[in-house]
């Protein structure tokens, strides 16, 4: 969200201190407002400034189209996004703080309640302008949850694992499979056992479903490589990824290499959002906990954390399986928004995809993935005009970012709740 | 008993592509501890190199601009090839590795990633969607014997991949710079303190795996010439697996393990249903590395990873 | 702050001035070209586009597209999908609410079509997919249509060619076990052989995995097996390693192949090793006639090559929308209506007369049309052999 907080102190300008005050509250309202202005003042704008349409990406996709419509694009995002921003964010920082303050000083839980509210209703507004914007929406949100994940193995444990499409495809098939059966009729399964009424509420029973048989997965993976330290799980996860890829390939049960399709349409806005809260939420508590602390520990030398007590093989072990989970919570949430899975999506592509997403964003950082995988997934939508020379950009990007950042763009960072709710500048 | 000759052939010469990609890897793997992830489109592009010099040579013949013998067109070819190639390797080397050096590996392994979808994708942007077919630089000739056929291909393919992996060896084992590059991977922090070039070494370990690619590209093409941009990344991603299994910075495990890796593919899909065989194949190496964490000739090193 | 706001102002009173001009409000007919232009399957993104270029080309000379005796212009909205079921995903929705498109033709892979055909009939837009042959793609799916036979016709017509033209009794396969079509055209293959000879005259059914180079286990299997044919549902690249394979492990005997080989590519990579084999296809180039061999010759002044049969499928696909939309008799300018009133004339296309052959579309939108059988000449050309037709 754009309330990172900045360091007022330092010389990056007079600007970002004249905006530093303004707390993620304010933000939000501003954001608020700017979608509301969308929402009932767009589609004037659009025809006062000659555009063919409410530009859906913040005017990428017509700008690199076409470079005529560049000004009234620039106008566009001025008026309806930078103005409303800037004049009620900044403007109102007073006010915002106040309230910020308050809402803190009753409960920090209910501060979040309605941050999250806010949020949500941002994010609401904003994607029910157009479905293609609802659609990168909810697959932005996957990616955070997928590269979350991820995450926990790579930049918390610091080990390099390549099984997620793996677990990605084993939660999808999970939940596919159970959703068909019980609620569809479908030319594989027949007709649905139970009644479809019942299907959204029995919804998350399936992703947790896929997500265990993800974690069961990962078992198979955690047993033989965390024997020793070393870069055999690397191979060890990427031979799982082609085992499973290849098993779903030859179980003409869920349909082989055509894939499943016509999975019921479950996963709507509220379901996606809901899921990525909760699994940022608990994989936050997760690596502030002990185990998460105690990893890190083996993470820097396994020797010392095994002689502070640590069980590091236990260690590890629990936390690949728990990120496992997510993946395949994931993977159930992917399969029913796309409603057709096959075992092709689930390959090194998506494996580069993925692993560019958590280096991206920043290693041992919430923060970072939840970065990493919106930036890329906004990006390449946003550059798909441009066919071909996408795959040069990103990747140049990518480079660079890794050339003078590392560990990535936020790495290292701890994700303060507390710290974001809370009203800036001095009171 | 002719069916597993015919087979163990096949296998030898799919093995050899593994092992000449899988060397590459290893010897970056062994003296950098990075995994070089542009290795298999370091392959891909040595391929087209090698189709670009082999077309070009070719065309010279035919306009009666010079008279070679074609065997001779594939020599020079390969010579060529691997020599351009190896500084396509030490581009990748200077752009994407050196500058990560210090970085945790993982993130110069990523840089490696998106420089191969560079390639790539440049292929792509240069050359067009088309596929390119491979010069016949040697008609093929199948002798039958006993029921066993073999072609002079296959022949060539494995005793030239053969050749260059015992003249790695003996460069690794005989030469100065050699023993430079296994007191690198001996211990890379002291050895370059000992006045040991590190960024010499690094750029010779990329430009010798990238020629042994360009090499492998070219008789890849030899035996199956069809190229296309992104032949190079199932290819490097399991001569990335044979790398390892064969045991950190071992020329001789990583040639044993990309046999083996072919070994396990051809012989896997005849005895099994071949659908099973990626499935049956990527379970036994699992197993192997169960009971052999280290690959087969990799000791347990105890130096602090980083990261 | 104060220099920012005079840019603004400056920037606000450009963009009032420029963009109308540049963007006049008209009624323009929209069609949407889902292509893998990258990811695994360049080429065939390739033909997509040139073919939609020649199309728009012919309409742009004609000034514009003449519905009920008006013309209107046409814009082609090209997307790239990545060859990847998301993209295709994401890249109709967007055609669709975004670019607010009339009609889509394309995805053209099975695995890209069966999810992006879910999207266009959920948003009630009609799509034809030239090229994929997966049923589920348009099962119950009223506004999803395709331009090409489905894998259960081609399969008997290739067993009934192959028992009346060589009278042999055990046939061997080799596919992409990890790709949909190669997979299913094996297997509706195998049935029907099956159907002719009995169970078990099918006597080597071998696969490997897409990517695969190296085919000399499964080949090896096959000669062992003592098959008297080969049929190989594979696509350009891999037939010119199989082939060239099986005949160094000794394979003299015929290899057949389907739509797949349809590629000017086939030949131009198997060489000689190609020549005198079989396959059915949706068009014959060598000896073409009429519009076909019109189409074919355009493309290849144009383009340099023989066009593929994704690109005459896609000519062809956007000939049908054409058509389909000249029938409708009028643009209202309500995009729904419009849709609507396409997606029924579509349905209702008699003897459509394209240049892979006359089509009649089923109530599932499935294409009824003939199968040519392909001989590769000895110049490598592809020569019209026989037509079957259902």
């Amino acid at each position: 969200m754009a309330g990172s907080p900045l360091e007022t102190t330092s010389s990056k300008g007079k600007l970002l201190a004249f905006f530093a005050q303004v707390p993620l509250l304010g933000w939000l309202f501003g954001a608020l407002t700017a979608v509301l202005a969308e929402q009932f003042l767009g589609s004037q704008l659009v025809d006062l400034l000659g555009l063919p349409k409410i530009p859906v990406l913040f005017g990428c996709m017509i700008v690199l189209k076409k470079p005529l419509l560049v000004p009234g694009t620039l106008a566009y995002v001025l008026c309806i996004y930078l103005l409303p921003l800037a004049i009620v964010a900044r403007m109102a920082a007073p006010w915002w703080n106040k309230i910020a303050g308050y809402l803190y000083r009753l409960s920090p839980s209910v501060a979040v309640i309605v941050h999250l509210v806010l949020m949500y209703a941002i994010l609401h507004i904003w994607s029910g302008i157009s479905a293609y914007r609802l659609l990168t929406v909810k697959l932005t949100m996957i990616a955070v949850m997928v590269t979350l994940s991820l995450n926990v193995i790579n930049g918390y444990m610091g080990e390099f694992s390549c099984s997620h499409p793996g677990f990605l495809a084993l939660g999808a098939y999970t939940a596919s499979v159970f959703t068909l059966l019980f609620f569809a009729n479908d030319k594989i399964f027949g007709t649905a056992l139970l009644p479809a009424s019942l299907g959204p509420f029995l919804f998350p029973l399936a992703l947790i479903l896929g997500g265990l048989v993800a974690a069961l997965g990962a078992l198979a993976i955690a047993v033989p490589s965390f024997r020793t330290r070393g870069d055999y799980l690397a191979i060890i996860s990427l031979a799982f990824m082609f085992i499973v890829k290849s098993m779903i390939e030859n179980l003409e049960i869920v349909g082989g290499p055509r894939g499943l399709s016509s999975q019921p349409n479950y996963v709507n806005l509220p379901t996606v959002f809901i899921w990525t809260v909760l699994c940022v939420w608990i994989i936050n508590n997760f690596v502030r906990s002990t185990v998460g602390k105690a990893l890190n520990a083996v993470r820097d030398d396994e020797m010392a954390a095994d002689a502070m007590t640590v069980n590091t093989r236990r260690t590890k072990v629990v936390a690949f399986l728990f990120a496992a989970f997510w993946a395949g919570i994931a993977g159930g949430l992917f399969a029913h928004v796309l409603r057709y899975v096959n075992p092709s999506t689930f390959g090194i592509q998506k494996l580069a995809e993925v692993l560019a997403m958590v280096y991206f964003g920043g290693l041992n950082s919430v923060y970072g993935s939840v970065v990493g995988a919106v930036s890329l997934s906004m990006l390449s939508e946003a550059l798909r005009p441009l066919e071909l020379f996408k795959w040069i950009i990103i990747p140049l990007l990518l480079i660079l970012v890794m050339i003078f950042r590392p560990t990535g763009l936020i790495a290292f960072t701890e994700f303060d709740v507390k710290g974001l709710i809370r009203p800036k500048g001095k009171e | 008993m002719g069916f597993f000759l015919q087979n163990l052939i096949n296998a030898l010469q799919w093995g050899s592509f593994y092992a000449l990609i899988a060397l590459g890897y290893s010897m970056v793997y062994g003296v950098l501890m990075l995994f070089n992830f542009a290795h298999g489109d370091i392959f891909m592009v040595g391929a087209y190199i090698g189709f670009g010099i082999a077309s070009g040579l070719l065309a010279l013949t035919a306009l009666g601009g010079i008279v070679l013998p074609s065997w001779l067109i594939l020599v020079l070819t390969i010579i060529i090839s691997m020599f351009l190639t190896s500084f396509v390797g030490m581009i990748v080397e200077r752009v994407g590795y050196r500058p990560l050096r210090d970085a945790p590996r993982a993130s110069a392994a990523i840089t490696g990633l998106m420089i191969g979808i560079i390639l790539e994708t440049g292929n792509l942007a240069l050359l067009g969607a088309r596929r390119v077919r491979f010069p016949t630089l040697i008609q093929s000739t199948t002798y039958d014997i006993g029921g066993v056929f073999v072609t002079n291909k296959k022949i060539m393919i494995v005793v030239v991949s053969i050749a260059l992996m015992f003249a790695l060896h003996q460069f690794v084992r005989k030469s100065k710079w050699g023993m430079a590059m296994r007191a690198m991977a001996f211990d890379y922090v002291v050895v370059p303190l000992l006045g040991v070039p590190i960024n010499t070494i690094a750029r010779l370990t990329f430009a010798i795996g990238s020629a042994l690619a360009a090499a492998a590209g070219i008789l890849f093409g030899v035996a199956y010439p069809v190229l296309d941009p992104y032949m190079g990344i199932v290819f490097g991603w399991k001569a990335f697996v044979a790398a390892i299994l064969g045991g950190r910075g071992s020329i001789l495990g990583a040639t044993l393990a990309g046999f083996l890796l072919g070994f396990i593919e051809i012989f896997v899909a005849m005895i099994f249903p071949s659908t099973l065989r990626d499935f049956i194949a990527y379970s036994i190496i699992l197993l192997i590395l169960t009971f052999r964490p280290h690959g087969f000739f990799g000791e347990p090193y105890s130096a602090r990873l980083r990261l | 702050m104060k220099k920012s706001s005079i840019i603004v102002v400056t920037l606000l009173a450009v963009a009032l001035i420029v963009s109308p001009s540049v963007w006049a409000k008209q009624k323009l007919i929209k069609i949407g070209i889902n292509a893998p232009l990258t990811g695994d399957i360049p080429k065939v993104g390739e033909g997509t586009k040139y073919a939609a270029q020649m199309w728009l080309e012919d309409i742009k000379a004609a000034g514009g597209l003449e519905v009920g005796g008006k013309k209107y212009p046409v814009e082609l909205v090209i997307e790239d999908n990545e060859s990847k079921a998301e993209s295709a995903v994401k890249a109709n929705t967007k055609m669709i609410t975004e670019d607010e498109v009339l009609a889509i033709v394309g995805p053209q892979a099975s695995k890209q079509a069966v999810p992006a055909g879910d999207v266009a009939n959920n948003y009630k837009t009609p799509m034809i997919s030239p090229w994929s042959t997966n049923p589920d793609t348009t099962k119950n799916r009223p506004y999803v249509f395709r331009g090409c036979f489905l894998d259960p016709f081609q399969g008997p017509v290739l067993a009934n060619f192959i028992t009346k033209e060589f009278g042999f009794s055990k046939a061997a396969v080799l596919y992409d076990v990890a790709s949909d079509y190669p997979k299913g055209l094996a297997e509706f293959f195998k049935q029907a052989w099956e159907k002719i000879h009995g169970p078990g005259s099918v006597v080597a059914f071998e696969s490997f995995t897409t990517k695969d180079a190296d085919f000399s286990s499964q080949l090896t299997k096959i000669i062992r097996s003592g098959a008297q044919v080969l049929f190989v549902p594979q696509y350009y690249n891999e037939v010119a390693l199989i082939v060239q394979q099986a005949h160094e492990l000794g394979w003299n005997k015929p290899i057949v192949g389907s739509d797949s080989w349809g590629s000017a590519e086939t030949v131009k990579l198997c060489g000689k090793d190609c020549y005198g084999l079989f396959f059915s296809t949706h068009y014959a180039a060598a000896g073409a006639t009429g519009a076909t061999k019109a189409f074919i010759d355009r493309y290849k002044k144009k383009y340099g090559y023989v066009p593929d049969d994704v690109a005459a499928l896609t000519w062809d696909s956007l000939r049908i929308v054409q058509q389909a939309i000249q029938s409708c008799g009028k643009i209202t300018g309500n995009i729904e209506k419009d849709r609507l009133c396409v997606r029924d004339a579509l349905a209702k296309i008699k003897e459509f007369d394209g240049i892979t052959g006359k089509m009649t579309f089923t109530e599932d939108g499935d294409p009824i049309k003939c199968a040519v059988i392909v001989k590769i000449s000895d110049k490598g050309e592809y020569e019209f052999y026989k037509s079957v037709c259902p």
